[in-house]
């Protein structure tokens, strides 16, 4: 590889950058709805105009939209970005009270759907065309179509409400002052059915990646000579097939990765989670510009790491990649 | 290799796209939890509507300028065992302070836990001294004069004086972020302290309603603690707010729950609920989960009318219902044709079935529309305005009458050469104004004219019927689903605000309605010192209404809460505000 070529993907980069972060902008302002009711309540309405335009001064709303352009980039280089129009808190603190429970959640779905969707994957291209196969394969089709909200509804109506043995709502008790291992379990028990809602909807995504990339490498010509060469099962099984098929899986779990960082919506509004999702969805349902801004800047960058992620971990799995 | 790295590039684009555009199709199926930003509500389960104001009510005498004196009363012992109170919410609500809470209901009714105002709404909605140990108004209503309470303290042991109080509205009025408490007090000119218990405001012009929109509306702040301010919301006071209320908030899980003790040293006496715990759920269905596996004692917010018989079957659940004074109406830009034609706004008000809407959508969990506005239960009501209106045949006699056939014979009507064909706007988050905005297209249909909903997400719809809030800026719609919170109606001095055609006195004038004898009463009303006569010229209003039509009003949605009863039972339904409030975890002795 030539330094020529390491110089073009970093340009690559910065032109997805700068283009994301001006739709970060943009796409807040361009949606219809005005923020002054967010920021200063209905009743900016029956405020004299002279209140009503130092309100909007007074958090820079007044500014040319270019002006306001320059801020945001200012902001993403000094780290600060300000104040929520809604809840009146710092950014900055808002998202990183947040994250950590989405990625909580979604780390450990991610993790259990990864390990169950490759076993399953694996586990039905090697036994292609049996019953036990086209079974896996139609179940995983369905669970693919369940809405999640739904499914989170029947998992609280199951485990909380009817049976009581897990709580319903929440990442810990509030208000409970619990410590050390008591705490600890607390915070597992609420985690348990919110990661289960996404593990079950993530597992088939994964499982089809994987039974299709293995069901190509299967039908290829070296796998058929190391057959005929007399290689035993285990030995075609991972040392020609799993390597080989390993690689378009990891670009779907580093892409979901990157995702992760976005939070789940549905799932943190259906068991009131106190993730990002929640925060993005809010905000965007009340035009809170800047937490909106942030919001998708961390999005932007979670994503573009990910990806840089898969391109740096492509070489090492799959030695073909490094020679172009 | 290029071609598919390009390939990838695009993918990856496309997919943060996805990421950003996401969020905004969510919407479309998720409640939103708790803006402050929608300016109306249904009873039901979005109090997240709610355009914030204060809630006085209906109740028995309106509220007349009262120069009598109360005095406050003692404290009785505290209850022997500590109670705690878990109360479930829907949104995250800020740093609870004056500046920093979040939704009209029930942010500002979390709030005032913690603060106090000059007067209190009891539980009929009529303003009582509460910081105040008496208020009188002279005889051209513009100067109020309150006697404070002595001895009252804030939660840091420093005296409450008329020194916090007349700093309290300078401040307000000075940062005008907090839009309520700015709007309070404006019209304020002067306020005069006499002493350290004595203060006078001095107001630009007559206000017969300054108890009830002012006095019981804003909560004092400390002089120490607020002077040093700079930006109030942003400013970090340290994790407390210091108020002189019945609570002080102790911790906050941002997005989870708040927590508050009782202030043991209550001027009127300790709390019954010794410690109350806010849980924040993001939708009112994780809200109704938690109470029937026991993991919520009370739901702060109304719960919708399917879920009333449900959850009050549950034992030990109860469910407590009263009167909100929340209204849903139609509206429309009567500055448009055809709707500047009032034949044409009469036969809309006369194709409604409002009796159906109530049994359909509501099943029962609301009061009939009076045309003419005002609740019939309300203290001011006119009892000469027909309430039983429907009538489509009427209707289409009218129509026809004016001029509005439907010469093409496709069923619908024609104006100035067009089909009478229109869209009705409305929030898609709500879904009971939804299925009346769906049985509208109906009704309406019954008379020619055709129409077709369009849901869409809040702001837009706000911003489509009162763009930037602001009735200066006009309108963009030509139907509209709309309501606004108890206290619009609740308070019938704010009816001028609805109906006014000058647009600074008009300023929730959203149908772009005038009429000039309409201009003439609401400008009397705002002079007049006896209440008697006020009620005369609102008897007047509400005839004008019913016949003029500036906007079709549907029903009246009840207020219903849930509690458990074996946990506290004590709640104290307050007409056009409900439960939550300070006066439901006092004892009974210290509510007014």
């Amino acid at each position: 590889m030539t330094r020529r070529i390491d110089l073009r993907r970093v340009a690559q980069y910065g032109v997805v950058v700068v283009v994301a972060v001006t739709l970060n902008f943009l796409l807040p302002r361009l949606m219809p709805g005005n923020p002054l009711a967010l920021i200063a309540g209905v009743d900016v309405g029956m405020l004299a105009p002279e209140q009503r335009a130092e309100i909007v001064a007074r958090v820079g709303l007044d500014a040319p939209m270019w002006v306001q352009y320059l801020r945001y980039w200012g902001d993403i280089f000094t780290g600060d970005f300000g104040f929520s129009f809604r809840s009146s808190r710092p950014i900055v603190d808002m998202i990183l009270e947040r994250l950590p429970w989405t990625l909580l959640i979604t780390g450990l779905s991610l993790v259990v759907s990864a390990v169950v969707g490759v076993l399953l994957g694996a586990l039905s291209a090697w036994r292609r065309g049996t019953k036990g196969d086209l079974s896996m394969l139609s179940g995983m089709i369905s669970i693919e179509s369940l809405p999640s909200f739904w499914l989170g509804m029947v998992l609280v109506s199951l485990f909380a409400v009817q049976w009581g043995l897990l709580p319903s709502f929440g990442a810990v008790t509030p208000a409970s002052d619990l410590e050390g291992w008591a705490h600890v379990w607390d915070i597992i028990s609420h985690a348990i059915l919110p990661v289960t809602a996404l593990s079950i909807v993530g597992t088939p995504g994964v499982y089809m990646t994987m039974r299709y990339s293995m069901l190509e490498t299967l039908g290829e010509d070296y796998i058929r000579t190391a057959r005929a060469k007399g290689a035993g099962e285990r030995r075609v099984l991972f040392g020609h097939v799993a390597r080989n098929t390993i690689a378009p899986v990891i670009t779907v779990l580093a892409i979901r990765l990157g995702f992760a960082f976005g939070g789940t919506v549905i799932i943190e509004t259906v068991f009131s989670y106190p993730g990002l999702g929640r925060l993005v969805f809010e905000a965007v349902a009340g035009r809170d510009y800047p937490v909106m801004q942030a919001a998708f800047l961390v999005f932007t960058a979670a994503i573009l790491v990910a990806n840089l992620a898969a391109d740096l971990l492509y070489p090492l799995i799959d030695p073909r990649s490094r020679t172009s | 290799m290029t071609r598919v790295k390009r390939f990838k590039w695009a993918v990856l684009l496309v997919a943060l796209a996805l990421v950003v555009v996401g969020c905004g199709d969510d919407e479309a199926e998720e409640e939103p939890v708790a803006t402050t930003a929608a300016p109306a509500t249904t009873a039901a389960p979005e109090p997240a509507d709610e355009p914030d104001e204060p809630a006085p009510a209906p109740a028995d005498d309106e509220d007349e300028p009262e120069p009598e004196t109360t005095t406050t009363t003692a404290a009785p012992p505290p209850p022997p065992e500590p109670v705690t109170v878990r109360a479930a919410i829907t949104g995250d609500e800020g740093t609870l302070n004056p500046y920093t809470y979040i939704s009209g209901f029930p942010g500002w009714n979390i709030l005032m836990l913690q603060y106090d105002s000059l007067m209190q709404l009891d539980a009929a909605g009529v303003p009582q001294p509460w910081l105040a140990s008496s208020v009188s108004v002279s005889d051209d209503l513009t100067e109020w004069s309150v006697t404070l309470v002595e001895g009252v303290t804030f939660h840091d042991g420093e005296p409450l004086t008329s020194d916090d109080v007349a700093f309290s509205v300078e401040f307000y009025t000075t940062n005008p972020e907090a839009s309520r408490f700015a709007r309070d007090f404006r019209g304020v000119a002067d306020v005069v302290v006499h002493d350290d218990y004595s203060v006078t405001f001095v107001l630009e012009s007559a206000n017969p309603g300054f108890d009830v929109v002012a006095l019981a509306d804003a909560p004092i702040i400390p002089r120490h603690i607020w002077e040093s301010v700079d930006i109030p919301s942003e400013h970090d006071f340290g994790g407390t707010n210091i108020g002189s209320g019945p609570y002080i908030l102790t911790e906050i899980a941002p997005d989870q729950s708040y927590r508050f003790a009782a202030n043991p040293n209550y001027f009127r006496g300790a709390p019954a609920v010794d410690e109350l715990v806010l849980i924040i759920f993001a939708d009112d269905a994780g809200a109704q989960a938690a109470i029937r596996t026991g993991e919520v004692d009370v739901i702060f917010e109304r719960i919708p009318p399917e879920q009333i018989d449900l959850l009050d079957a549950q034992d030990p659940l109860d469910v407590i219902l009263g009167p909100e004074f929340a209204t849903q109406m139609i509206n429309y830009d009567a500055s448009l044709r055809p709707f500047d034609d009032v034949a044409v706004r009469q036969a809309i008000n006369m194709a409604m079935d409002r009796q159906d809407i109530v049994d359909t959508v509501y099943l029962g969990a609301a009061t009939v529309g009076s045309p003419g506005w005002i609740h019939p239960g309300h203290s001011v009501y006119n009892p000469g305005i027909e309430v039983d209106v429907y009538d489509p045949a009427a209707a289409n006699a009218l129509l026809d009458g004016a001029g509005y056939a439907d010469s093409d014979g496709d069923g619908v009507r024609e104006f100035d050469g067009q089909p009478m064909s229109f869209e009705i706007i409305t929030n898609a988050s709500d879904s009971l104004r939804l299925r009346i905005a769906e049985l509208t297209v109906e009704m309406l249909a019954a008379i020619g004219i055709k129409t077709e909903v369009l849901p869409v997400d809040t702001a837009v719809w706000e911003n489509a019927v009162w763009p930037g809030f602001d009735v200066n800026n006009g309108r963009n719609y030509q139907i509209a689903m709309w309501g606004w919170s108890p206290p619009v109606q609740a308070d019938p001095l704010r009816l001028p605000w609805l109906v006014h055609s000058s647009l600074d006195r008009g300023f929730l004038n959203l149908t772009g309605y005038g009429n000039a004898e309409m201009d003439e009463l609401s400008e009397a009303l705002a002079v007049e010192p006896d209440p008697a006569e006020r009620k005369a010229i609102l008897g007047r209003m509400q005839e004008i209404i019913a016949e003029d039509l500036p906007f079709v009003l549907l029903l009246y949605p009840d207020g219903a809460y849930v509690y458990d009863s074996s946990v506290y039972a004590d709640w104290e339904f307050i007409a056009g505000q409900g439960i939550v409030s300070k006066l439901s975890l006092l004892p009974p002795s210290a509510r007014p």
